[in-house]
């Protein structure tokens, strides 16, 4: 790969930036994530196997990358109709509609937590309702999707209204004199259109819940093999003062979500290309 | 209650009828009715803003109209879904499917109806070939030059073998080499498949080249239509010979004799005089290719109309460009400008042989001659503001609404102060006064010392949503319905009749009021373009024109009388009525000057 200007700019300080670049990137994200992956290198081999194969730690994985999932999932939809509706009505409130869907953001995530557990707990506003029908939300795996649900709807959001913003409302008109239904028009039309933006929502939100902590376990209930998730195990084992079992779960986290995240990147820079999007 | 009149004929592609379209109360689509034929390229022509987009999306059916109907090969399709109205419809910019390739993007409608693939395939590649595109199926929009980006849009839009295509502005976004190759391209495929088409432009470059059929709107109105060349040597309103081409605009003076500037006889075209008998001031239309230039006034082969000086010269090619001050003396014409009179000049165009036979420089003066004058057959020349003292008259001139009218129909404002114990110097043009108490009296005065229109304003009156239109008489009619239409063209406001049938009256004799009513609706939208709406209204004048008036702001009258003395006393509460609304009183004697031909019908 060429490195180096790709073509001259009016602002100078390639090198400079670079290496502002690098430097930041070094000290903030791969000093800590090298020193961690050095401190489960610290154990030996077997060691490290039996700890982050042992069956509470494989039952937190799947909670964890499958809660997440699941709340990304469930965003993508939702946070999909939420921008739609910001976008494409007016409607009195829509500003302020529009100020709450950043407050996941603001709000200690502790805090939203504690007020889940309390909206859906078995005599909660909510729960006392979901009760009845056999479905209980707290201190089972539905309730910490619901957290992470809540942590993550921002990121789809705040990524797909722009992109909803910029479909030229002449497509849609162009389709509909062709002779497409407003089903076949959204379908494929409008999906395919924001879909970019819509993974970007989707990775984010993902991100953000495979690593969310502090609204989980209020909600949770952190039943060993049933409602822990990894990020708990991980403290779990460091109040035990097992710095290098903690380090290796921390090891297959980065592991699972730098893939994860990777394959998304990778299927999004697929679709821009075949999108052309080179206006 | 309007009355309906569906004189659609068969053979018709389009037809649109009284089509309005608001947003917030305001018409941006106003009254509209056209017909255009099979087969037709019709150009639809106006400034942005003028309604001729919205407009064409309610043909396509993705705007929805308040009032109207519209119809496509006979078929009714004002409540028809876009998708289901059989139109192809291209965009200024492009409206693509990025996503897909060219071939999916001209497939699109096809896939919709479920084509077999075998099908679909032939109709692309017949369809490529059509718009010059052979072998970029497989391309993505993004790969492509604007240019060829529209013409994959008018493939796409022609997949489904619409009835009718609709273009808008569909050239707005390219440069001018490939504006005019994809202009040519578009109007084979169109002369090839025969399919009838509507395209939204506001460049008259591009609707000479393009059209059978033009139609000129501004604000929300279909102004004029007709062939090219037509309108073009033969506009009837002011925006169209302003707005098709260059124009100069010339106050003249029209009488039983012919047309004359100051003391300058002119020959000119003009059609037949709007008040027979006496003098009256008339607008010219003077075209810059049509000005001959010489040293002096004999040399002239034509009508000699004024002396000036050459100010501006550019050279543009084929073409010279030139810019004349007239020269202040009483035989000279006068011009009208969009802005300050004082500044007006005339623009004058000459080919090269032109310019080799007499070599012009800034400064030189000339003498002008018109080849060829049109008289537009609009009854407003002119404004001239009345008050008795000349900061009252020059205040009144200040009007929001009498500035505003001026300004849209590009005429002047002159001021005159007037003294009730003096016999007036003739009045030409639209006398304006201030409204209130002294109004009656005032408009009285002014008649009887030979002013044929008075507009009586107001203080702060605005823009009119609405003008009713009335007459006391059916001798006033004609002249009533022609002035009423020349201000009508020239704000956004929505033109009712306003019948009146005396209470009491048995009611067999309704009839002829009903049938009065349908005889004006037709003779304004036959000889004026002019679409109206018609009330019936059952009482006493004054108090139906008051409660019409009252039933919304931004309400004006146009009020046709014969009688003076006896319009005086009729309206006397209507005029002094405070704060009032804008009335612009049309006088015509029946007496006097008539020709038998007015009073008929």
């Amino acid at each position: 790969m060429k490195v180096g200007q790709r073509e001259p700019n009016v602002i100078p300080g390639f090198g400079i930036t670079l290496g502002f670049t690098t430097f930041f990137l070094c000290v903030i994200v791969l000093i800590p994530l090298a020193a961690l992956v050095l401190k489960a290198g610290g154990m030996d081999f077997s060691r490290f196997i039996e700890v982050i194969t042992s069956p509470r730690a494989l039952a937190s994985y799947r909670l964890s990358f499958g809660a997440a999932m699941v709340a990304a999932g469930v965003n993508m939809v939702f946070g999909f109709a939420l921008a739609w509706t910001l976008v494409r009505y007016d409607f009195p409130g829509r500003q302020f509609v529009d100020a709450i869907i950043d407050m996941p953001f603001a709000l200690p995530t502790a805090v939203s937590g504690i007020a889940l557990t309390a909206v859906f707990a078995g005599n909660g506003w909510i729960g006392q309702y979901l009760e009845p029908l056999g479905i209980k939300v707290t201190y089972t795996w539905i309730g910490i999707t619901v957290a992470l649900t809540l942590i993550g709807m921002p990121f789809v959001v705040r990524t797909v209204q722009p992109a909803l913003q910029e479909v030229q409302r002449d497509l849609e008109d162009a389709a509909e004199t062709l002779g497409a239904g407003r089903f076949y028009v959204f379908r494929r039309i409008i999906v395919p259109t924001v879909l970019p933006a819509l993974l970007t929502g989707f990775t984010l939100a993902f991100a953000r819940a495979v690593g969310e902590y502090g609204s989980v376990i209020f909600i949770a209930g952190n039943m060993p093999m049933k409602t822990e998730i990894t990020p708990l195990l991980i403290f779990i084992k460091l109040e035990e003062f097992d710095y290098a079992g903690a380090a290796a779960l921390g090891c297959v986290m980065l592991a699972i979500s730098f893939v994860m995240l990777l394959a998304i990147n990778l299927l999004q820079v697929w679709g821009r290309k075949r999108m052309m999007v080179s206006r | 209650m309007a009355a309906r009149f569906s004189a659609t004929r068969p053979s018709m592609s389009i037809a649109l009828d009284q089509v309005t379209k608001r947003y917030q109360d305001q018409p941006v689509v106003n009254d509209v009715s056209i017909e255009v034929g099979e087969g037709e390229f019709f150009v639809l022509l106006g400034p942005s803003g003028s309604g001729k987009s919205t407009l064409l999306r309610a043909i396509a059916g993705l705007t929805g109209i308040d009032h109207g109907r519209i119809s496509l090969h006979g078929r009714d399709v004002t409540h028809v879904r876009a998708r289901d109205r059989g139109v192809g419809l291209v965009f200024q910019n492009y409206a693509l499917f990025r996503h897909m390739t060219v071939a999916d993007n001209i497939e699109f409608a096809l896939r919709v109806r479920r084509m077999k693939r075998a099908e679909r395939v032939a109709r692309r590649k017949e369809l490529l070939k059509l718009v010059a595109l052979e072998g970029l199926d497989e391309r993505m929009p993004g790969q492509l030059s604007g240019g060829q980006q529209q013409r994959v849009a008018v493939a796409r839009a022609l997949a489904h073998k619409p009835q009718v295509l609709l273009l808008d502005e569909p050239f707005g976004a390219l440069d001018a080499k490939i504006r005019e190759e994809l202009r040519r391209t578009i109007r084979a495929v169109q002369r090839e498949l025969g399919i009838t088409t509507v395209l939204v432009t506001h460049d008259q470059e591009e609707a000479f080249a393009l059209a059978d059929t033009i139609g000129v709107m501004n604000h929300g109105r279909l102004l004029e239509v007709g062939h090219p060349h037509d309108l073009y040597a033969q506009p009837a309103t002011r925006f169209v010979a302003t707005f098709l081409g260059a124009a100069n605009l010339l106050l003249a003076r029209q009488s039983a004799e012919g047309i004359r500037f100051g003391a300058t006889p002119v020959t000119a075209e003009a059609s037949e005089p709007m008040y027979a008998g006496r003098e009256h001031e008339v607008v010219a239309v003077l075209r810059p290719e049509e000005v001959e230039l010489a040293e002096t006034r004999e040399q002239l082969s034509s009508n000699f109309i004024a002396r000036g000086a050459v100010e501006e010269i550019a050279f543009t090619g084929a073409l010279e460009r030139l810019r004349v001050r007239l020269l202040d003396e009483p035989c000279a014409a006068q011009l009208l400008g969009s802005g300050n009179a004082a500044e007006a000049r005339v623009e004058v165009t000459r080919t090269q042989p032109e310019r080799r036979e007499l070599p012009l420089r800034a400064g030189t003066q000339v003498a002008l001659g018109a080849r060829r004058l049109h008289v537009l057959p609009t009854p407003i020349s002119s404004f001239l503001a009345c008050a008795p003292t000349e900061a009252e008259a020059e205040e009144l001139a200040r009007e929001p609404l009498l500035e505003g009218l001026s300004t849209r129909m590009k005429t002047r404002v002159g001021l005159r102060v007037i003294d009730v114990e003096e016999t007036p110097a003739p009045f030409a043009g639209v006398a304006a006064i201030a409204g209130g108490d002294n109004a009656v009296a005032t408009v009285e005065w002014l008649l009887r010392h030979g002013a044929a229109e008075v507009l009586v304003l107001p203080r702060n009156a605005s823009s009119p949503s609405r003008v009713y239109i009335h007459w006391s008489d059916e001798a006033v009619r004609r002249a009533t319905l022609a002035v009423s239409a020349s201000l009508l063209r020239h704000v956004t406001a929505e033109a009712v009749y306003l019948g009146i049938v005396p209470e009491g009256s048995p009611v067999a004799g309704r009839a002829a009021p009903m049938r009065k009513l349908l005889d004006a609706r037709v003779e304004a939208q036959q000889r004026h373009g002019l679409e109206m709406r018609t009330e019936l209204a059952i009482g006493e004048a004054v108090t139906e024109i008051t409660r019409n008036l009252s039933t919304g702001s931004a309400q004006m009258l146009v009020l046709g009388i014969t009688d003076i003395t006896q319009a005086a006393n009729a309206y006397r509460s209507l005029l002094a009525a405070q704060p009032g609304w804008p009335v612009l009183i049309v006088f015509r004697q029946p007496h006097v000057g008539l020709r038998a031909a007015e009073y008929a019908a």
